[in-house]
């Protein structure tokens, strides 16, 4: 028993890093419509900077964040005006593809920016350990898990209540009545980017408190893969809870069944998944008309 | 003047060859690739080696995500399947060649069925990611199946021979790939121009429309995966055996990226655009390395010190700078080429 909880809370852990990402995936899908590749890259990108700031400027959490947060933003907005909105209007493949070669040159930046050795962000917080109810936590996963809930929560209420909010789901459900409306496409996407990349970053500053950043952290997006598509590419907080579940099964399969199985436990999980529901669990279905 | 727009018939449409000079310039293509390997030095041939299998594998590629529109993320897991499906027959039961390069077709082509079953449901980039998924389940299912693949220790291959002719030297391996090739070239060609690749092409450019007309989507989607892989896992199989030694390290995801890669920079859905796509991305980092070897020492350096590494920025970046510049590809120059090169001094 002692065994499964420790399994399920860090499984839950590291799902809400899935989550986060998932739910930097399905932003820029739902404003958008196209999957951004490079969401993984990112994610690392926004975790290496912190730990630059973390190791020249000042080892203050607040100060890391603050700077991994603006970075994140000048990221997004930057990939939007730069490499996706000259691809604005070209058919979803060409502009998908885009992105897999923005991932390709993202990944392999790392190693020349920064370098292939494995590091610790340390910032004094995250790795303590806390007792709860005989099962030993750090903080910095308890730290994420709420993170997640208080994002999903954030989220849904922005998205509902918002102007900006409506306005995206205004440019997701059709951008040309959007533009007719008053609303910028471009700003909007704009702005989307710039919100994926921090949700994202968020997940990456988690990720590099309670493991170690390397140049394999770009895994974490085909991770996070299976969550988007568990919750539904279009559903924001689907992703987020699908990353939970896609972090839960993986740790128990791992646990349970072999190590082997750790790795593709979602791969799978999505493949029945689609078989049943080829729009995720939280995702509408597409009406298509000839 | 020749303008070969002027077509009179279906067949003259469809023609592989439409003119003298282009069969001319063909036979003498085909016969300078015979001599090559004679040629060539043993650095040269390599490459001349690699385009040619790159190339098997893209046009493999080609026929499921060029005619048939279904975007591919795992075809690296049909290319290892195709390896290990050769390598386990040839060397661990000892099977002749032959028998090898079968099963490696076979057991692709029994792989995509699984992964395109699931598939007929699902569209766009939801089928993307599943064959992403796909590929890593691969990957797993080889490292756990040690009784059969030896896990992560891999399987030695050796340079086959077949039918009493041994293809143990580089150019007669050369050989045995070019020939490869040229039957793949041929054969796509062909599933181009019949019954078969005209559905393809239909369900591509609009589904609905294409079932409307009566053709059979589950099928002929099914089909398009079969023959994909198989073509693909062939390719795989030669690459094992150029590289002789079968290990899923050797068969690293960015295989995936660069057969995309090799599509959009060719032009996507055409034949002569895979092979010209090949040259340009198997070639690219080579002459990007001479390029920088020019100018100074120090970036030399780094280039052999971060060699993957740049190879994928590259890849990266062609595939967005031609997204960007020209959606058409290699083949969409090559016809402004032959164009301006037929009418001149008119511009149509």
């Amino acid at each position: 028993m002692q065994y499964f909880i420790q399994l399920v809370i860090s499984g839950l852990a590291i799902g809400a890093i899935y989550g986060l990402i998932a739910m930097g995936f399905a932003v820029i899908y739902k404003s958008t419509g196209l999957v951004n590749f490079a969401q993984g890259e990112m994610t690392m990108i926004v975790a290496y900077i912190a730990w630059t700031v973390s190791t020249t400027v000042s080892g203050n959490v607040v100060i890391v964040s603050l700077a991994a947060l603006l970075a994140a933003i000048f990221l997004g907005v930057v990939i939007e005006r730069v490499v996706m909105r000259p691809m604005l209007g070209e058919p979803i493949f060409a502009t998908v593809m885009v992105t897999i070669g923005l991932a390709v040159i993202l990944r392999s930046s790392i190693n020349f920016i920064w370098d292939a050795y494995p590091h610790g962000l340390d910032v004094g917080v995250g790795r303590d350990i806390v007792r709860l109810g005989g099962v030993g936590v750090r903080t910095g996963q308890i730290a994420v898990i709420v993170a997640l809930l208080l994002l999903l929560a954030a989220i849904w209420a922005f998205f509902h209540y918002s102007k900006i909010g409506i306005a995206m789901r205004a440019v997701a459900a059709d951008d040309r009545t959007a533009l007719l409306m008053g609303i910028s496409a471009p700003r909007i996407h704009a702005l989307a980017w710039a919100a994926s990349s921090v949700i994202a970053g968020i997940g990456g500053l988690f990720f590099a408190l309670s493991y170690d950043l390397s140049p394999t952290m770009f895994q974490l997006g085909l991770k996070a893969f299976p969550a988007t598509i568990l919750g539904g590419l279009d559903a924001v907080l689907g992703s987020g809870v699908g990353g939970l579940l896609i972090g839960l099964t993986e740790n128990l399969a791992g646990g349970y069944v072999g190590s082997g199985t750790k790795e593709v436990a979602g791969f799978a999980m999505i493949i029945v998944v689609l078989m049943v529901r080829p729009f995720g669990l939280f995702g509408e279905r597409d009406i298509e008309r000839v | 003047m020749r303008t070969r727009d002027y077509k009179q018939s279906y067949g003259e449409l469809v023609a592989l060859i439409d003119s003298p000079p282009v069969w001319l310039w063909s036979v003498v293509l085909v016969l300078a690739l015979i001599v090559a390997p004679y040629a060539l030095n043993a650095y040269a041939l390599s490459f001349l080696i690699i385009i040619l299998i790159t190339a098997t594998g893209a046009l493999g590629l080609n026929i499921l995500t060029g005619y048939t529109g279904l975007i591919s993320l795992g075809h690296v897991g049909f290319l290892l399947t195709g390896a290990y499906g050769y390598a386990v027959v040839v060397s661990k039961y000892g099977q002749s060649p032959l028998v090898g390069f079968l099963a490696a077709g076979i057991v692709p082509g029994m792989a995509s069925l699984v992964v395109g079953a699931p598939s007929l449901r699902l569209k766009g980039l939801y089928l993307a990611i599943t064959t992403l998924a796909f590929s890593f389940i691969i990957n797993t299912v080889i490292l756990e199946a040690r009784w059969l693949t030896n896990g992560a220790r891999g399987i030695s291959v050796q340079r086959p021979e077949i039918l009493g002719i041994s293809f143990d030297s580089d150019a007669a391996f050369t050989h045995l790939c070019l020939v490869v090739a040229m039957l793949t070239l041929f054969a796509t060609l062909n599933i181009r121009r019949s019954r078969v690749g005209r559905a393809f092409v239909a369900i591509r450019d609009n589904d609905t429309a294409a079932r409307a007309m009566g053709i059979n989507l589950h099928a002929y989607k099914l089909l398009a995966f079969v023959t994909s892989a198989f073509i693909t896992g062939i390719a795989g199989a030669l690459y094992g055996i150029y590289l002789s030694f079968v290990s899923v390290e050797g068969f690293p995801f960015l295989l995936s990226i660069e057969a995309l890669a090799i599509l959009i920079v060719g032009g996507l859905g055409s034949a002569l655009g895979a092979v010209l796509g090949t040259i340009l991305i198997v070639l690219l980092p080579e002459a990007t390395r001479l390029v920088f070897s020019l100018f100074s020492t120090q970036l030399d350096a780094t280039f052999t010190t971060g060699a993957q590494e740049l190879k994928s920025m590259l890849y990266g970046l062609v595939i967005i700078l031609f997204l960007r510049f020209e959606p058409r590809g290699l083949v969409g120059v090559w016809h402004d080429i032959r164009r301006t090169w037929v009418n001149w001094p008119l511009r149509y």
